[in-house]
């Protein structure tokens, strides 16, 4: 059989018109659908599993296999079971409205107020929290932000511990090892639970002696509501027999909280570690990251001191004459890199064992399924981010870059780190130790801690917003594993 | 097929002029909440489930939605359909639609880090509106023309 030329090559023209497009329009949309495919989380994962590990640069080779769940259990690091405890708290979360104000906000409560209790203890104390879940439907956890607690104390619900639902109960017991002003938070679907009220203070007095007089300040904003102590409007408060006031500013939003006050004001403490030599400080606003603290120590003149936490409420040290003024917002800002004079820290921040990278850029593709553009870890996008792989005793370091358009407050959990320079600009004033600490848009941060509390923690934006988002890495210790997933049964959502 | 095209480029421009009058409406919301309510707003407020209490503030969200998500998937749909549509050069202005929106995406994300990317946002919003317009144009006159036989017609250029 012979066929004319002509029809074949049109056949064949008339293939390659539907063949080509199809393929060209499959090369476009299927390398989409894959990466949408593969952004979506499996029911449960452990967090062990998660993107890969990150050995970082120094250190003596460490033999943890990615997504090995043998060696140490994180349930196994818990504070001396024998030893009975000094501070006994009962707390119970619920799901309720709250009024703010006048307005009628939807949120949570502990103990039936938002912010809840604030603990006191005395340093060295063991501190016994029974924590029951009355009525929050999505599970609850408490974080004890700042405090180095044993890693099964953590209170991250998927990592250390699984979501208490409505009706269950979980003790957490660890040792007030620093002075200082820290906080409580939900660490489940954190970024509804903190913001709606699931939070409150913890202060540990120094011990021996009288505790000098002090006024805790909780900032926060209910629904656009700017708040103190869950009131929409200033707080007054006396000073002492000495004529002065420890004042605890305790920033619990997802942004930065701008403080500036009427009258000199010297910065005690940053996150619970005091500054060593610090001076007054005037005309300047000091910017608490998101999850900070800082400890004012006042001493009012005959005039008494203002101190604004942003424009909307402010701390009053009342000295019994008329209230202080409203003082402009400073343009000058506090700077902690420079503050306070140097003091030892008992190691040397250059000699590091082990060096780790954490630079936070923004790229487009899938997270959870959702197209868009999102903080990315390192170059990868939530679940493909880091864990940090330490040994137990190594003196670490991290350098910081943050890429993006958003201030990121960056929270380590478990340790304090020291910042040691910022922009490559080596800190000159006392030890900056901080939880908590913002990395402005195109700034770089060189950090070092001590790996000395073995665990899963988490090391993260507490930009809750930007945590839900993916930007959430882990530091591990060789060896230890948890037990527990995010998702899973219990419902785990650690964001 | 030509028709599906033009439409879905016609329905890239529509989308565009919904984008410019959200965003005015928002930005009129906002200023007026402020100048004439006595509205306050700061960076924790904007991140704390604040509900804008004025309703032009809806405009944000729409905006943002339909920026980020429903135009880039329509433009993407439109390259897709280009590959089949067979209207003369339509795969090019597909792609330059698409291309346009990528860079509109891109801009209005930098604006968020420095303003000067809003004035580019702005300026490159009338080339995606013009582009996405002559896009539909060219393809709807090149359906009438396989619709209707060449010869019943009046010569076209």
């Amino acid at each position: 059989m012979t066929r004319t030329p002509e029809p074949v090559t049109r056949r064949r023209r008339l293939r390659l018109r539907v063949w080509l497009p199809t393929a060209v329009a499959t090369l476009l949309l299927v390398p989409l659908g894959v990466l949408w495919w593969s952004s979506l989380l499996p029911s449960s994962l452990s967090v062990m599993q998660m993107g890969s590990a990150d050995f970082g640069t120094g250190g003596r080779p460490l033999e943890h296999h990615h997504g090995d769940m043998h060696g140490m259990s994180v349930t196994d690091l818990v504070a001396d079971p024998s030893r009975p405890p000094d501070v006994r708290v009962d707390l119970h979360a619920a799901r309720a409205t709250l009024s703010i104000g006048t307005a009628q906000v939807s949120g949570y409560t502990v103990n039936g107020t938002s912010p809840g209790p604030t603990i006191r203890a005395r340093e060295g104390q063991l501190i016994e929290v029974r924590f029951t879940n009355d009525s929050v439907p999505g599970g609850v956890t408490l974080h004890w932000h700042g405090v180095s607690v044993p890693n099964a104390m953590d209170g991250v619900a998927g990592v250390t511990q699984d979501a208490l639902p409505p009706g269950q109960s979980f003790t957490y017991r660890f040792v007030a090892a620093q002075a200082g002003t820290y906080w409580y938070h939900s660490h489940q679907v954190s970024h509804e639970q903190v913001i709606g009220g699931l939070y409150g203070a913890l202060v540990i007095e120094p011990k021996g002696g009288t505790p000098p007089p002090d006024a805790v300040a909780r900032a926060h904003t209910y629904a656009g509501v700017r708040t103190i102590n869950g009131r929409p409007e200033n707080l007054v408060v006396a000073t002492g027999a000495g004529g002065q006031i420890r004042v605890r500013v305790v920033n619990t939003d997802n942004a930065t909280l701008p403080v500036w006050s009427s009258g000199p004001v010297v910065v005690a403490a940053i996150d619970g570690n005091e500054v060593n030599e610090p001076s007054p400080v005037a005309g300047q606003v000091i910017r608490v990251p998101a999850g900070g603290r800082v400890d004012l120590l006042v001493s009012p003149a005959s005039a008494g001191m203002r101190i604004q936490l942003s424009k909307a409420t402010a701390v009053i040290v009342a000295a019994g004459g008329a209230e202080p003024a409203e003082p402009e917002q400073p343009a000058a800002r506090f700077d902690p890199l420079a503050y306070g004079r140097p003091a030892d820290v008992g190691f040397d921040p250059s000699r590091l064992d082990r060096h780790f990278d954490y630079l936070v850029s923004q790229l487009p593709g899938f997270v959870k399924g959702r197209p868009g553009v999102w903080w990315a870890i390192n170059g990868k996008l939530y679940p493909n981010v880091p864990m940090f792989v330490v040994a137990e005793g190594e003196l670490v370091g991290m350098h910081i870059v943050n890429s993006t358009s958003e201030v990121h407050p960056m929270h380590l959990h478990g340790h304090r780190v020291m910042v040691t320079a910022r922009d490559g600009v080596a800190a000159t004033g006392s030890p900056w130790w901080t939880d908590s600490f913002d990395v402005q848009p195109g700034e770089s941060f060189d950090i070092v801690f001590r790996a000395d509390n073995p665990g899963i923690w988490m090391d993260h934006c507490h930009n809750l917003d930007h945590a839900r988002d993916g930007m959430v890495a882990h530091l591990a210790y060789d060896g230890v594993s948890t037990p527990f997933l995010l998702g899973g049964p219990a419902g785990n959502e650690p964001e | 097929m030509k028709r599906f095209y033009a439409v879905l480029a016609f329905v890239v421009s529509g989308l565009v002029a919904v984008q410019a009058a959200m965003a005015v409406w928002a930005e009129a919301g906002l200023f007026l909440w402020i100048s004439r309510d006595g509205g306050a707003i700061d960076q924790a407020t904007l991140s704390s489930e604040w509900q804008p209490p004025f309703p032009e503030a809806a405009g944000f969200e729409i905006h943002g939605m339909n920026g980020m998500m429903v135009i880039p998937a329509v433009a993407l749909v439109l390259v897709v359909v280009s590959l089949f549509a067979k209207v003369p050069r339509g795969i090019a202005w597909a792609v330059a639609v698409l291309l346009l929106v990528a860079l509109q995406v891109t801009l209005g994300l930098l604006g968020h880090s420095a303003s000067i990317a809003g004035l580019a946002h702005g300026i490159n919003a009338v080339g995606l509106f013009t582009v996405s317009l002559l896009a539909g144009l060219r393809a709807w006159r090149a359906a009438a023309l396989t619709a209707a036989p060449a010869e019943s017609v009046p010569a076209v250029a």
